[in-house]
């Protein structure tokens, strides 16, 4: 039993990792902003981790500080401009933000490895440490939405002008959004960087963005239970089906083709919804 | 050495401009950004390859490309988008649906190329050089510009002189409106997602014979440099999206030339971004690009 334990625990690790970059991902979307810079910002989170770690020796604890606030201030930047953007903007500008990530990455060499990577990172991070940070943002997040900072957050994503009708400042909420999201990625990247040994600039490139997305997109967008269905579901589903795991990108495109057709608002979402439904016609039928 | 570069580049920028344009032209129509433009890109030059691999004549491999890749855009928009469009979220949607096509068709290629490198047999194209005033130019560059400038001028005349065109540019306008003159919307998408995709596959073709390297994710720089052209042009632009490929082409090229290497990726998004930020509407868009302001 321990040993079928042991033999899923990589599986695991992968899981609480990916559950973070997910909770970056989703905290912007849901105060409105179309960005998919959550894998740039895990780079630049992990790099920072993974060179106070190589280059100065720095404590675990300093180093993933260090990755945080790295993530955190890189969003921050990244908001001013993007404010003045909307939608398919937005979109784009991150894309090409990420992209400038990666090959600033492979081009400063002396401070990143360049295109070979960074190698010999001490590995300090087991399960424990990745569910009790996975356990605090799950709470956090969980905490965010209970409070005013989500109503505000659905409000703007609803619609901005009634948003900015009712005080609700759209700018300062997207730069929270943002930054919130910058530091969620930068920790989940600095614990990537202690719990792997290596880094690779392309690591956190589009491809990252993708599985990132599928995440949120698959589980919804609405609810904390959102990224903790839809990463579970796609971490285990190449796992479950052996023969299907060299098929994964397959699975992941149709699977976004057909949850953004058929179940826009994602598994965890539409099941909320219904069981609301369903809560309301009782009661609407018992008064 | 400079006008051998500037040179260099006009051959260049036919193929983005082929690229772009139907990228453009499916942005203009449905304001949706299609990013598995790319895939079709490449999935024109992989159906050249196999044409020519199994011996058949590279005129062929052009004709089956075109409309190999013409038709795969086409069952992209019915299978990703035409349901989305119903429902109106296609903005959010159609990224990820489309993000989702790119991947399938993709793995797919990988799968059937076996993560190969492919490579047209030799002399599939007559290696030429002529020279002049101190220039080379081969006949495959020469080749290439003129596809691009036939190709484009073809698109031109149809959008521009045909009652085909007017319906475009109709629905274009205002779906709504064109319905009320009995156009037939969807016939229309139908329709201009094949002129896109049948761009992009003659693109990829060009592409393959001159780099003469076809791999399942050939198709990624282009689009990245296709969202460069695009919101330079001005999204949905057709003159734009021209001039956009000639200016990126140019630039690319000058870069690659003259800039520490490695270096090109980094110039290249960071004036796409300056780009967004300063002139979202691109050199000659008209829309007030999602600017809030503008908008609401």
């Amino acid at each position: 039993m321990s040993q079928l334990i042991a033999g899923y625990l990589p599986l695991f690790d992968l899981y609480l990792l990916h559950l973070g970059l997910a909770f970056s991902q989703y905290i912007v979307l849901r105060a409105g902003v179309f960005s998919l810079a959550s894998a740039a910002l895990a780079g630049i989170g992990a790099y920072t981790a993974g060179i106070f770690a190589v280059k100065l020796g720095a404590h675990p604890l300093l180093g993933l500080t260090a990755g945080t606030l790295t993530g955190m201030l890189a969003a921050l930047f990244l908001s001013i401009p993007l404010a003045r953007l909307r939608g398919v903007y937005q979109a784009i500008a991150t894309v090409a933000f990420i992209q400038i990530v990666v090959s600033l990455n492979i081009y400063s060499e002396g401070l990143t490895g360049g295109a070979m990577g960074l190698n010999g990172i001490p590995k300090s991070v087991g399960t424990g440490s990745l569910l009790i940070a996975a356990a605090a943002v799950t709470y956090l997040v969980w905490a965010i939405e209970r409070n005013r900072l989500g109503r505000a957050f659905n409000a703007i994503r609803q619609d901005e002008a009634v948003a900015a009708s009712l005080g609700i400042s759209i700018t300062w909420h997207q730069s929270l959004a943002f930054a919130i999201s910058g530091a969620l990625a930068g920790l989940f990247g600095g614990l990537q960087a202690y719990h792997s040994y290596a880094l690779d600039p392309n690591q956190f490139g589009f491809h990252l963005l993708i599985t990132i997305l599928s995440y949120v997109i698959l589980g919804g967008r609405n609810s904390v239970l959102g990224p903790l269905i839809g990463t579970a579901i796609l971490i285990i589903l190449p796992e479950l089906a052996r023969p299907l795991a060299a098929n994964r990108m397959v699975i992941y495109g149709a699977m976004l083709i057909v949850v953004i057709n058929y179940l826009p608002k994602g598994i965890a979402d539409t099941v909320i919804q219904q069981v609301r439904d369903r809560r309301l016609r009782l009661s609407g039928g018992a008064s | 050495m400079l006008a051998q570069q500037l040179l260099n580049g006009v051959v260049v920028s036919g193929v983005y401009a082929l690229f772009a344009l139907g990228f453009t032209l499916v942005f203009g129509i449905q304001r949706i950004l299609n990013l598995a433009h790319g895939a079709i890109f490449m999935t024109g030059a992989m159906v050249a390859y196999y044409t020519v691999a199994g011996g058949g004549p590279l005129w062929l491999g052009f004709i089956l490309a075109i409309v190999a890749s013409g038709l795969l855009s086409v069952l992209v928009e019915l299978v990703c988008f035409r349901r989305l469009r119903k429902t109106g979220d296609e903005e959010f949607g159609g990224i990820i649906s489309s993000i989702g096509a790119g991947l399938v068709i993709m793995s797919i290629a990988q799968q059937v190329s076996m993560t190969q490198v492919l490579r047209f047999p030799f002399e599939t194209f007559p290696v030429v050089i002529f020279k002049f005033w101190g220039l080379r130019v081969s006949m495959l560059q020469l080749f290439m510009a003129s596809a691009a400038i036939i190709l484009v001028i073809i698109l031109g005349y149809f959008i521009y002189r045909t009652s085909f065109g007017r319906r475009v540019r109709a629905v274009t306008n205002n779906e709504h409106a064109a319905m009320l003159m009995g156009i037939n919307p969807n016939r229309i998408y139908s329709q201009t997602y094949f002129l896109a995709g049948a761009l992009a596959g003659a693109a990829g073709v060009l592409v393959g014979l001159a780099f003469n390297s076809i791999n399942f994710v050939m198709g990624e720089p282009y689009l990245m440099a296709g969202f460069v052209v695009i919101i330079l042009g001005g999204l949905g632009s057709i003159p734009g999206a021209l001039l956009a490929s000639l200016v990126f082409g140019m630039g690319q090229t000058l870069t690659i030339a003259y800039l520490p290497s490695g270096l090109t990726d980094t110039v290249i998004f960071a004036v796409l971004f300056l780009l967004l930020l300063f002139r979202p509407h691109g050199l000659m868009g008209k829309e007030e690009a999602g600017n809030l302001r503008g908008r609401r």
